[in-house]
Protein backbone atom coordinates (compact mmCIF):
# COMPACT_ATOMS: atom_id res chain seq x y z
CA UNK A 1 0.00 0.00 0.00
CA UNK A 2 3.09 2.24 0.00
CA UNK A 3 2.53 4.87 -2.69
CA UNK A 4 5.70 5.51 -4.74
CA UNK A 5 6.83 8.80 -6.25
CA UNK A 6 5.04 9.65 -9.47
CA UNK A 7 1.55 8.46 -8.48
CA UNK A 8 0.38 11.58 -6.66
CA UNK A 9 -0.05 15.12 -7.92
CA UNK A 10 2.16 17.44 -5.92
CA UNK A 11 -0.76 19.44 -4.53
CA UNK A 12 -2.40 16.24 -3.27
CA UNK A 13 0.93 15.16 -1.80
CA UNK A 14 1.29 18.55 -0.09
CA UNK A 15 -2.20 18.47 1.42
CA UNK A 16 -1.45 15.11 3.02
CA UNK A 17 1.94 16.30 4.25
CA UNK A 18 0.11 19.12 6.06
CA UNK A 19 -2.68 16.92 7.46
CA UNK A 20 -0.16 14.33 8.60
CA UNK A 21 2.08 17.00 10.11
CA UNK A 22 -0.81 18.32 12.21
CA UNK A 23 -1.76 14.87 13.54
CA UNK A 24 1.87 13.92 14.25
CA UNK A 25 2.42 17.13 16.24
CA UNK A 26 -0.78 16.53 18.23
CA UNK A 27 0.34 12.92 18.80
CA UNK A 28 3.73 14.03 20.09
CA UNK A 29 2.09 16.46 22.53
CA UNK A 30 -0.42 13.85 23.73
CA UNK A 31 2.06 10.96 23.83
CA UNK A 32 4.37 13.03 25.99
CA UNK A 33 1.91 12.58 28.86
CA UNK A 34 1.76 8.81 28.38
CA UNK A 35 5.36 7.91 27.63
CA UNK A 36 7.94 7.24 30.29
CA UNK A 37 11.16 5.27 30.68
CA UNK A 38 9.19 2.03 30.90
CA UNK A 39 7.01 2.60 27.88
CA UNK A 40 9.50 4.17 25.47
CA UNK A 41 11.28 0.83 24.78
CA UNK A 42 7.89 -0.81 24.05
CA UNK A 43 7.28 1.79 21.33
CA UNK A 44 10.63 0.83 19.77
CA UNK A 45 9.84 -2.89 20.02
CA UNK A 46 6.42 -2.53 18.42
CA UNK A 47 7.86 -0.44 15.57
CA UNK A 48 10.69 -2.93 14.97
CA UNK A 49 8.26 -5.89 14.91
CA UNK A 50 5.97 -4.10 12.48
CA UNK A 51 8.92 -3.27 10.22
CA UNK A 52 10.02 -6.92 10.20
CA UNK A 53 6.47 -8.22 9.68
CA UNK A 54 5.94 -5.84 6.76
CA UNK A 55 8.89 -7.41 4.96
CA UNK A 56 6.93 -10.65 4.58
CA UNK A 57 4.95 -10.37 1.38
CA UNK A 58 2.40 -13.16 1.26
CA UNK A 59 1.48 -14.37 -2.22
CA UNK A 60 -2.30 -14.68 -2.48
CA UNK A 61 -3.56 -17.21 -5.06
CA UNK A 62 -4.76 -15.29 -8.09
CA UNK A 63 -1.83 -12.97 -8.59
CA UNK A 64 -1.85 -10.57 -5.69
CA UNK A 65 0.45 -10.25 -2.74
CA UNK A 66 -0.07 -8.52 0.55
CA UNK A 67 1.81 -7.82 3.69
CA UNK A 68 0.71 -7.11 7.22
CA UNK A 69 0.50 -3.35 7.85
CA UNK A 70 -0.01 -3.21 11.61
CA UNK A 71 -1.45 0.27 12.18
CA UNK A 72 -4.37 -1.00 14.24
CA UNK A 73 -2.04 -3.27 16.20
CA UNK A 74 0.24 -0.34 17.05
CA UNK A 75 -2.77 1.74 18.16
CA UNK A 76 -4.20 -1.01 20.34
CA UNK A 77 -0.91 -1.83 22.06
CA UNK A 78 0.50 1.69 22.42
CA UNK A 79 -2.58 3.90 22.31
CA UNK A 80 -3.33 5.99 19.22
CA UNK A 81 -0.79 8.76 19.83
CA UNK A 82 2.28 6.66 20.52
CA UNK A 83 0.98 4.21 17.88
CA UNK A 84 0.92 7.01 15.31
CA UNK A 85 4.50 7.95 16.21
CA UNK A 86 5.66 4.33 15.93
CA UNK A 87 4.05 3.90 12.48
CA UNK A 88 5.36 7.27 11.25
CA UNK A 89 8.85 6.21 12.31
CA UNK A 90 8.56 2.88 10.41
CA UNK A 91 7.30 4.66 7.27
CA UNK A 92 10.00 7.35 7.34
CA UNK A 93 12.72 4.69 7.61
CA UNK A 94 11.15 2.56 4.87
CA UNK A 95 11.05 5.56 2.58
CA UNK A 96 14.47 7.06 3.35
CA UNK A 97 16.54 3.90 3.71
CA UNK A 98 14.75 1.43 1.44
CA UNK A 99 12.89 3.71 -1.02
CA UNK A 100 9.69 1.82 -0.09
CA UNK A 101 7.10 4.56 -0.48
CA UNK A 102 8.05 7.75 -2.30
CA UNK A 103 9.48 10.84 -0.64
CA UNK A 104 6.78 13.03 -2.16
CA UNK A 105 4.14 10.48 -1.08
CA UNK A 106 5.47 10.15 2.47
CA UNK A 107 2.83 12.48 3.91
CA UNK A 108 0.07 10.45 2.25
CA UNK A 109 1.59 7.11 3.26
CA UNK A 110 1.87 8.18 6.90
CA UNK A 111 -1.68 9.51 6.70
CA UNK A 112 -3.01 6.17 5.42
CA UNK A 113 -1.03 3.71 7.50
CA UNK A 114 0.09 5.82 10.46
CA UNK A 115 -2.96 8.00 11.06
CA UNK A 116 -6.12 6.46 9.53
CA UNK A 117 -5.10 2.85 10.17
CA UNK A 118 -3.99 3.59 13.75
CA UNK A 119 -6.86 5.85 14.87
CA UNK A 120 -9.68 3.96 13.10
CA UNK A 121 -8.21 0.69 14.40
CA UNK A 122 -7.84 1.98 17.95
CA UNK A 123 -11.32 3.49 18.24
CA UNK A 124 -12.95 0.45 16.63
CA UNK A 125 -11.20 -1.68 19.21
CA UNK A 126 -12.33 0.54 22.08
CA UNK A 127 -15.90 0.51 20.77
CA UNK A 128 -16.02 -3.29 20.68
CA UNK A 129 -13.71 -4.11 23.58
CA UNK A 130 -16.60 -5.18 25.83
CA UNK A 131 -17.52 -7.90 23.34
CA UNK A 132 -14.17 -9.54 23.79
CA UNK A 133 -10.58 -8.68 23.03
CA UNK A 134 -10.23 -11.15 20.15
CA UNK A 135 -13.33 -10.01 18.27
CA UNK A 136 -12.59 -6.33 18.92
CA UNK A 137 -9.00 -6.50 17.70
CA UNK A 138 -9.86 -8.68 14.68
CA UNK A 139 -12.49 -6.20 13.48
CA UNK A 140 -10.19 -3.26 14.32
CA UNK A 141 -7.38 -4.76 12.22
CA UNK A 142 -9.74 -5.40 9.33
CA UNK A 143 -11.57 -2.03 9.36
CA UNK A 144 -8.33 -0.12 9.96
CA UNK A 145 -6.52 -1.45 6.89
CA UNK A 146 -9.64 -1.17 4.72
CA UNK A 147 -10.02 2.52 5.59
CA UNK A 148 -6.31 3.07 4.96
CA UNK A 149 -6.70 1.50 1.50
CA UNK A 150 -9.78 3.63 0.74
CA UNK A 151 -7.71 6.73 1.50
CA UNK A 152 -4.88 5.46 -0.72
CA UNK A 153 -7.51 4.97 -3.46
CA UNK A 154 -8.78 8.53 -2.93
CA UNK A 155 -5.30 10.04 -3.10
CA UNK A 156 -4.30 8.29 -6.32
CA UNK A 157 -7.77 8.70 -7.82
CA UNK A 158 -7.72 12.46 -7.25
CA UNK A 159 -4.30 12.68 -8.90
CA UNK A 160 -4.13 13.31 -12.62
CA UNK A 161 -1.56 10.60 -13.38
CA UNK A 162 -4.36 8.09 -12.91
CA UNK A 163 -6.73 8.56 -15.82
CA UNK A 164 -9.47 6.81 -13.95
CA UNK A 165 -11.27 8.67 -11.24
CA UNK A 166 -11.86 7.78 -7.63
CA UNK A 167 -14.91 5.85 -8.85
CA UNK A 168 -12.44 3.17 -9.93
CA UNK A 169 -9.49 3.52 -7.57
CA UNK A 170 -11.45 3.71 -4.31
CA UNK A 171 -13.56 0.57 -4.83
CA UNK A 172 -10.61 -1.43 -6.21
CA UNK A 173 -8.33 -0.53 -3.30
CA UNK A 174 -11.15 -0.82 -0.75
CA UNK A 175 -12.43 -4.19 -1.97
CA UNK A 176 -8.97 -5.74 -2.34
CA UNK A 177 -7.77 -4.63 1.04
CA UNK A 178 -11.16 -5.40 2.54
CA UNK A 179 -10.54 -9.03 1.53
CA UNK A 180 -6.84 -9.10 2.39
CA UNK A 181 -7.66 -7.25 5.61
CA UNK A 182 -9.32 -10.35 7.02
CA UNK A 183 -5.82 -11.81 7.44
CA UNK A 184 -4.69 -8.53 9.02
CA UNK A 185 -7.60 -8.85 11.45
CA UNK A 186 -6.69 -12.38 12.49
CA UNK A 187 -3.00 -11.52 12.95
CA UNK A 188 -3.92 -8.41 14.97
CA UNK A 189 -6.29 -10.45 17.14
CA UNK A 190 -3.71 -13.19 17.65
CA UNK A 191 -1.01 -10.78 18.78
CA UNK A 192 -3.32 -8.66 20.98
CA UNK A 193 -4.85 -11.80 22.52
CA UNK A 194 -1.42 -13.20 23.28
CA UNK A 195 -0.16 -9.97 24.85
CA UNK A 196 -3.38 -9.59 26.86
CA UNK A 197 -2.90 -13.04 28.36
CA UNK A 198 0.88 -13.00 28.86
CA UNK A 199 1.80 -9.34 29.40
CA UNK A 200 -1.41 -7.38 30.10
CA UNK A 201 0.72 -4.62 31.66
CA UNK A 202 1.94 -3.66 28.18
CA UNK A 203 -1.51 -3.01 26.72
CA UNK A 204 -2.68 0.57 26.69
CA UNK A 205 -5.42 0.79 29.29
CA UNK A 206 -6.53 4.38 29.50
CA UNK A 207 -8.91 5.65 26.87
CA UNK A 208 -7.12 8.62 25.39
CA UNK A 209 -8.51 11.56 23.50
CA UNK B 1 12.75 -6.14 30.29
CA UNK B 2 11.64 -8.07 27.26
CA UNK B 3 11.31 -11.77 27.22
CA UNK B 4 13.44 -14.02 25.11
CA UNK B 5 10.21 -14.90 23.32
CA UNK B 6 10.04 -11.42 21.83
CA UNK B 7 13.55 -11.63 20.43
CA UNK B 8 12.84 -15.13 19.16
CA UNK B 9 9.74 -14.02 17.25
CA UNK B 10 11.58 -11.00 15.85
CA UNK B 11 14.44 -13.27 14.76
CA UNK B 12 12.03 -15.66 13.04
CA UNK B 13 10.42 -12.77 11.12
CA UNK B 14 13.85 -11.59 9.98
CA UNK B 15 15.02 -15.06 8.94
CA UNK B 16 11.79 -15.60 6.99
CA UNK B 17 12.19 -12.36 5.02
CA UNK B 18 14.55 -13.73 2.29
CA UNK B 19 12.29 -16.76 1.80
CA UNK B 20 9.30 -14.52 1.23
CA UNK B 21 11.32 -12.30 -1.11
CA UNK B 22 12.30 -15.40 -3.05
CA UNK B 23 8.70 -16.63 -3.18
CA UNK B 24 7.45 -13.23 -4.33
CA UNK B 25 10.06 -13.18 -7.10
CA UNK B 26 9.13 -16.72 -8.10
CA UNK B 27 5.41 -16.11 -8.55
CA UNK B 28 5.77 -12.46 -9.58
CA UNK B 29 2.73 -11.32 -7.62
CA UNK B 30 2.42 -7.71 -6.60
CA UNK B 31 0.26 -5.61 -4.33
CA UNK B 32 -3.22 -4.28 -5.31
CA UNK B 33 -1.84 -0.73 -5.66
CA UNK B 34 0.84 -1.90 -8.11
CA UNK B 35 -1.69 -4.02 -10.00
CA UNK B 36 -4.03 -1.05 -10.44
CA UNK B 37 -1.15 1.14 -11.57
CA UNK B 38 -0.08 -1.44 -14.11
CA UNK B 39 -3.61 -1.89 -15.39
CA UNK B 40 -4.01 1.87 -15.82
CA UNK B 41 -0.55 2.28 -17.26
CA UNK B 42 0.75 4.55 -14.52
CA UNK B 43 4.48 4.45 -14.03
CA UNK B 44 6.49 5.05 -10.93
CA UNK B 45 8.75 8.03 -11.09
CA UNK B 46 11.49 7.34 -8.58
CA UNK B 47 13.38 10.45 -7.60
CA UNK B 48 15.42 8.75 -4.91
CA UNK B 49 16.56 5.18 -4.67
CA UNK B 50 17.39 4.94 -1.00
CA UNK B 51 20.43 3.46 0.66
CA UNK B 52 19.30 -0.15 0.33
CA UNK B 53 16.95 0.13 -2.67
CA UNK B 54 13.90 -2.11 -2.34
CA UNK B 55 15.41 -4.06 0.57
CA UNK B 56 18.48 -5.14 -1.36
CA UNK B 57 22.18 -4.57 -0.93
CA UNK B 58 23.70 -3.37 -4.20
CA UNK B 59 26.07 -6.04 -5.49
CA UNK B 60 24.77 -8.80 -3.23
CA UNK B 61 22.45 -11.63 -4.20
CA UNK B 62 18.77 -11.27 -3.32
CA UNK B 63 18.87 -13.76 -0.47
CA UNK B 64 21.70 -12.18 1.54
CA UNK B 65 20.65 -8.66 0.49
CA UNK B 66 17.15 -9.14 1.87
CA UNK B 67 18.44 -10.73 5.06
CA UNK B 68 20.91 -7.91 5.69
CA UNK B 69 18.23 -5.32 4.87
CA UNK B 70 15.86 -6.98 7.36
CA UNK B 71 18.47 -7.01 10.14
CA UNK B 72 19.61 -3.43 9.51
CA UNK B 73 16.06 -2.11 9.02
CA UNK B 74 14.72 -3.78 12.14
CA UNK B 75 17.60 -2.48 14.29
CA UNK B 76 17.42 1.06 12.86
CA UNK B 77 13.64 1.10 13.38
CA UNK B 78 14.00 -0.09 16.95
CA UNK B 79 16.77 2.38 17.76
CA UNK B 80 15.26 5.42 16.07
CA UNK B 81 11.73 4.83 17.38
CA UNK B 82 12.96 4.17 20.92
CA UNK B 83 15.09 7.33 20.71
CA UNK B 84 12.14 9.40 19.50
CA UNK B 85 9.80 7.95 22.16
CA UNK B 86 12.41 8.56 24.85
CA UNK B 87 12.99 12.15 23.68
CA UNK B 88 9.24 12.82 23.69
CA UNK B 89 8.62 11.19 27.07
CA UNK B 90 8.48 13.22 30.24
CA UNK B 91 11.48 11.34 31.64
CA UNK B 92 13.55 11.98 28.53
CA UNK B 93 13.41 15.23 26.62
Amino acid sequence: MHIPDGFLDLDIALIFYILTGIVVVISIVKARKELNDKKAPVVGMVAASIFAAQMLNWPIPGGTSAHFVGGALAGIILGPFAGCIAMASVLVIQSLVFADGGITALGANIWNMGVVNVFVGYYTYKLLEKRGIFLASAIAGWIGITFAAIFAGLEIGLSSSFDYSIAVTVPVMGIWHGLLGIVEGFVTAGVVGYIASSRPDILQKTVSG
Amino acid sequence: MFSRKFWFVLGVLIILSPLFAYAAELVGYSEPLENIAERLGVEENPIYEGILPDYSVPGLDMFSGTLISAVIGTLITMGVTFGVAKAISKDGG
